[in-house]
C-alpha cells in the first residue's frame, strides 16, 4: 500500500550531537534515516530522552544537524529558512501569545505578512470557527482550558496553511477526557487541511489509536518503524516488545479486570 | 544559511553587552585597586586613625545588623502570619525611610535626641545620641525595611500546609519554629545578614551625621577622598568594605536555592488568635511612631521659625533653601533620576534578555557580571568612575551621574526582570521562526506587555534610589550636576539644620509622588484584569 503513496518528507543520514555543556551533551541522534508520506499520520513512540523532540527540532530547523540531510517533495531544505519550509508545530506547553485575545493569536502571523486586517480576521474567525473556538475569540488564552489553548495553538498553525505540522507531545499536560476529545480533533484537522502529520509521544494508546504508521526510538537510534499492526505481529526485538507490546498487553489486561468487576 | 546569520546576530548583541558591562564595571574596578601600592598600604596601616574606625565599623554594623535584622524579622511575621488590620497601611510607613538618604536619619536623631534635641530638652538630660548609640540607632532606621521586604517576600511563599502536617502530628509551636522556620529560611537569612551588613558597613551618611569621634571605615574613606582627593588611601579602604560584599555574592552564587522550583505552595491563611494579633498590632504601631516620629521631627526642623525656641509656622527655610541653589539642585535630582530610570529600566531589560532566552556560555557570563554590580558599595563605586572619568568630558556632567547610578542600582532591577523573563513560554521566539514573525515583533508585542509591571517596578526602584543616593554620587558632582541629596551634606557642615531638613522633606516628597502614581498603575492594572477574569 504504501509503496504508491509519494515521499513528503525524506531524512537522510541525520546526526546530532550536543557539545555545549547542557544536560544533553552527547550523541542525540545518531544517524537516522526515514520517509514520510503525504498526508500521512506518523508517530515517533519513545521513553523521555531518547532524541524524539530533537528530530522535530531538526525537521522544522529549530536545531542544526552535525551531518545529514532532509528532504522535502525531492528538494533539499537542510539550509533552509525555517519559514520558508512550509511547516508548521504546536508545543507541549502551548507557546501561546497570552497578552493577546485568542483571534489576536490566530491574526498575528498573517498580519506580520502583509495580510489586511480585514482578510486577516476573517481567516482567523474561520479557523476558530472549524476549531469551534469562535466563542472565544476575544478572550485571552488563561481564561481558556489546557485543550482549548492547544486548539487555539492549532488553529495558530492553520493559519499559514503548513502542509506537514509537527506535534511535539501536545496532551502531555491534559487529562484523560480531554486528551480523547483532542484525539479526535486532530484526526479530524488531518483530513479536512489533508496535512502530514509527525506526532511525538511516549504514551503507547496514543500511537497507536491514531497513527498510520510509528517509529519506535531507543536513545539516539530508530528501533522499528511500521503500521501499528507490524509492530504488535512482529516486534523487531527484545526492546520493542517489552516498551510497546507488552505494555499495551499489561492495559488491556488491567482494563478486563475492571471490566469483570463491573458485572 | 539564513538561520545561522539569525543566530549569530544574538551573539554580536551579547558580545556588545559584555563590552558595555566591562567598561562601565570591570575596567573601573580594575583601575581603582591597581592605585594601590606597599606605601599605601604602610601609611594606612600605621596611622592613628585606621584600626579604631575598623574597630568601630566592625562593632556597630554587627550591633546594627543584628538588631535591624530582627526587627525586620519581627515586623514580617506581623503582616504575613497574623490577622492584623491596616496591613497595608503599616506596610508603607515602615518602608518610608528607604526613601530619604540615610544621612537624614542621622539628622533626625540630632533633632531628637541631640544637645538642642526635642526629647533631651524634654527630659532635660544631655545628648547621648553622638558615638555607637547614634551610629547603631541610625543605621537600624534606614536599614529594617530593606530587610522587612526581604523577610516579607520569603514568608509570602513558604508552605503552608508544611504547618497543617506539624499540627496534626502535636509538634509544639516553638519546635515548629526551630525546626520548620528556621531551616526553610537559613539560605535567606544568612542572605539577608550579608545584605544588611554590607549596607551598613559602606554608610558614611549616619556615622558622619551622629558619630562625632567616633570615626567608620566609610567616613575615613570619605574623608580621605572627598576631603583630601587622597585616591589611593580611598581605594585601599574601599577594598576591605568589598570584602563582606564579596562573600555575600559568592554565598548566593554557590547557595542558590532549588528546592523552591517547581513546588506550588499553599498560601498561609492565618488562624485566629488574639494574643498573637495584640503583639503584632504593638510592633507594628511601635516601630510606624519612631518612624513617624523622627519624619515629624524634620518638618518641625522645617517649619518652625527657630526651633526648639520659637515654633511658629514659617516658609521661611524654604525660601533659603532655594536661595542657595536648591532648585536647582533639585532640578538636577530630578532630571538625573528620570534619565537614570529610563537607561537602567531598557538596559536590564536587554541585558535579562539575553541571559534569560538564550542559553549559552556567553549569557552566563553576563550573568554573573550583572549580579557582581550589586556587591560594588557605592563609595568605591563613585571612586573607581572619579578616577577612570575625572579627565573626560563626561566628568561634571549629569550623564557621568546617570551612568554610574545605573550600575550601582542594576542588580535589583536586573534579577526582577531576569524572573519574569523566565517565566515567560520558553517557546515564543520558535514559534515567531516557525510562523515567520521577526524577533523584534515578539519582544514588542508578545514579550513587553507581559513584562510591563516588572518594568514600570525597575523604573521606580531606579528612580527612587538616585534621588536618595549620596554613596557614589558625592565624587562625581560638582557645582554644574550636583543633586540635591548632596545639600545635605553641605547644610549639615554648616549646622544648618533646617535647611538640611527641608532638602529630606523634599526628597521624601518626590519620592512619595513617584510611588504612589507607580502604585495607583499597578492597581489598575489589576482592576482591569480582574474586570476581564468576571466578564468570562
Amino acid at each position: 500500500m504504501t509503496n504508491e503513496k509519494n515521499i513528503k518528507l525524506s531524512i537522510k543520514n541525520l546526526s546530532k550531537t550536543f557539545d555545549n555543556g547542557k544536560q544533553s551533551e552527547g550523541v542525540a541522534i545518531d544517524n537516522i534515516s526515514f520517509d514520510v508520506y503525504d498526508g500521512e499520520f506518523l508517530s515517533i513512540l519513545g521513553p523521555s530522552g531518547c532524541g524524539k523532540t530533537t528530530i522535530l527540532r531538526l525537521i522544522i530547523g529549530l536545531t542544526e544537524p552535525t551531518s545529514g540531510k532532509i528532504y522535502k517533495d525531492g528538494q533539499d531544505i537542510t539550509n533552509l529558512k525555517i519559514s520558508k519550509r512550509g511547516m508548521g508545530i504546536v508545543f507541549q506547553n502551548y507557546a501561546l501569545f497570552e497578552n493577546m485575545t485568542v483571534c489576536q493569536n490566530v491574526e498575528f502571523a498573517l498580519k506580520i505578512k502583509k495580510a489586511t486586517r480585514k482578510t486577516a480576521h476573517e481567516t482567523a474567525m474561520s479557523l476558530l470557527q472549524k476549531m469551534h473556538l469562535a466563542d472565544f475569540a476575544n478572550k485571552k488564552p488563561a481564561d481558556l482550558s489546557g485543550g482549548q489553548q492547544q486548539r487555539v495553538a492549532i488553529a495558530r498553525t492553520l493559519a499559514l496553511n503548513p502542509d506537514i505540522i509537527l506535534f511535539d507531545e501536545p496532551m502531555s499536560a491534559l487529562d484523560v477526557d480531554t486528551r480523547m476529545e483532542l484525539c479526535a480533533e486532530i484526526k479530524r484537522v488531518q483530513k479536512e487541511f489533508k496535512t502530514t502529520i509527525i506526532y511525538i509521544t511516549h504514551d503507547q494508546e496514543e500511537a497507536f489509536s491514531m497513527s498510520d504508521r510509528i517509529m519506535v526510538m531507543t536513545t539516539a537510534k530508530i528501533s522499528q518503524i511500521g503500521t501499528p499492526e507490524q509492530i504488535l505481529s512482529s516486534p523487531a526485538n527484545d526492546y520493542v516488545k517489552k516498551f510497546v507490546v507488552n505494555n499495551l498487553l499489561k492495559k488491556k489486561e488491567s482494563l478486563n479486570k475492571i471490566i469483570e468487576r463491573i458485572k | 544559511m539564513m538561520q545561522r546569520s539569525k543566530k549569530s546576530r544574538g551573539i554580536y548583541w551579547q558580545i556588545f553587552l559584555l563590552v558595555v558591562l566591562v567598561v562601565f564595571v570591570v575596567i573601573p574596578l580594575i583601575t581603582l585597586f591597581s592605585k594601590i601600592d606597599g606605601k599605601t598600604v604602610h601609611s594606612l596601616f600605621n596611622s592613628a586613625q585606621f584600626w579604631p574606625a575598623f574597630r568601630n565599623s566592625i562593632l556597630t554594623t554587627i550591633i546594627s545588623t543584628i538588631i535591624s535584622v530582627f526587627i525586620a524579622y519581627c515586623l514580617a511575621w506581623a503582616i504575613s502570619r497574623t490577622n492584623i488590620k491596616c496591613k497595608g497601611l503599616f506596610s508603607i510607613l515602615l518602608v518610608l525611610p528607604m526613601l530619604i538618604p540615610s544621612i537624614s536619619h542621622g539628622m533626625g536623631l540630632t533633632i531628637l535626641f541631640g544637645n538642642n534635641g526635642i526629647i533631651t530638652k524634654l527630659f532635660k538630660g544631655t545628648s547621648i545620641i553622638y558615638g555607637y548609640f547614634g551610629i547603631i540607632l541610625g543605621s537600624v532606621m534606614y536599614s529594617f525595611p530593606v530587610a522587612f521586604l526581604m523577610f516579607v517576600d520569603i514568608l509570602k511563599y513558604e508552605d503552608s500546609s508544611v504547618y497543617d502536617a506539624a499540627d496534626v502530628l502535636g509538634i509544639p509551636k516553638h519546635k515548629q519554629f526551630f525546626s520548620i522556620t528556621l531551616p526553610y529560611m537559613r539560605k535567606a537569612l544568612i542572605s539577608i545578614l550579608f545584605t544588611i551588613f554590607t549596607l551598613i558597613i559602606t554608610d558614611y551618611g549616619v556615622p558622619l551625621a551622629v558619630g562625632g569621634q567616633v570615626k567608620t571605615l566609610a567616613v575615613l574613606l570619605y574623608e580621605h577622598a572627598v576631603g583630601q582627593l587622597n585616591y589611593s588611601i580611598g581605594a585601599l579602604i574601599g577594598l576591605f568594605l568589598l570584602v563582606p560584599a564579596v562573600v555575600a555574592f559568592l554565598f548566593d552564587l554557590f547557595n542558590k536555592d532549588k528546592s523552591k522550583t517547581g513546588y506550588s505552595t499553599k498560601e498561609f491563611k492565618p488562624k485566629k488568635d488574639t494574643l498573637k494579633d495584640v503583639l503584632a498590632y504593638v510592633i507594628c504601631i511601635l516601630v510606624s511612631a519612631f518612624v513617624l516620629f523622627s519624619i515629624s521631627a524634620f518638618c518641625l526642623q522645617a517649619f518652625a521659625k527657630t526651633y526648639p525656641s520659637d515654633l511658629s509656622f514659617t516658609f521661611e527655610h524654604f525660601k533659603n533653601t532655594f536661595s542657595k541653589n536648591g532648585g536647582e539642585y533639585l532640578y538636577n535630582s530630578i532630571i538625573m533620576s528620570l534619565l537614570t530610570a529610563c537607561v537602567g529600566m531598557t538596559v536590564t531589560f536587554v541585558v535579562a534578555y539575553f541571559t534569560s532566552r538564550f542559553k549559552n556560555k556567553l549569557s552566563k557570563l553576563l550573568h554573573i557580571i550583572s549580579l557582581i554590580s550589586m556587591s560594588i558599595p557605592g563609595l568605591v563605586l563613585g571612586l573607581a568612575y572619579v578616577i577612570v572619568f575625572k579627565r573626560t568630558f563626561l566628568y561634571g556632567t549629569i550623564t557621568i551621574l546617570v551612568f554610574v547610578n545605573a550600575v550601582h542600582f542594576f542588580a535589583s532591577p536586573y534579577l526582577m526582570q531576569y524572573n519574569a523573563l523566565n517565566k515567560i513560554n520558553e517557546n515564543l521566539e520558535s514559534v515567531g521562526q516557525v510562523l515567520n514573525i521577526p524577533r523584534v515583533r515578539i519582544i514588542t508585542d508578545c514579550i513587553l506587555p507581559q513584562c510591563k509591571s516588572t518594568l514600570v517596578e525597575a523604573f521606580t526602584y531606579f528612580f527612587v534610589n538616585s534621588m536618595m543616593t549620596i554613596s557614589a554620587v558625592s565624587f562625581l558632582s560638582t557645582r554644574v550636576n550636583k543633586p540635591l541629596s548632596l545639600m545635605i551634606n553641605q547644610f549639615e557642615a554648616y549646622g544648618m539644620l533646617e535647611c538640611a531638613a527641608v532638602v529630606a522633606l523634599l526628597i521624601l516628597a518626590v519620592n512619595m509622588l513617584v510611588k504612589m502614581i507607580f502604585y495607583f498603575v499597578k492597581r489598575k492594572k489589576r482592576r482591569t484584569k480582574n474586570v476581564n477574569k468576571k466578564t468570562i
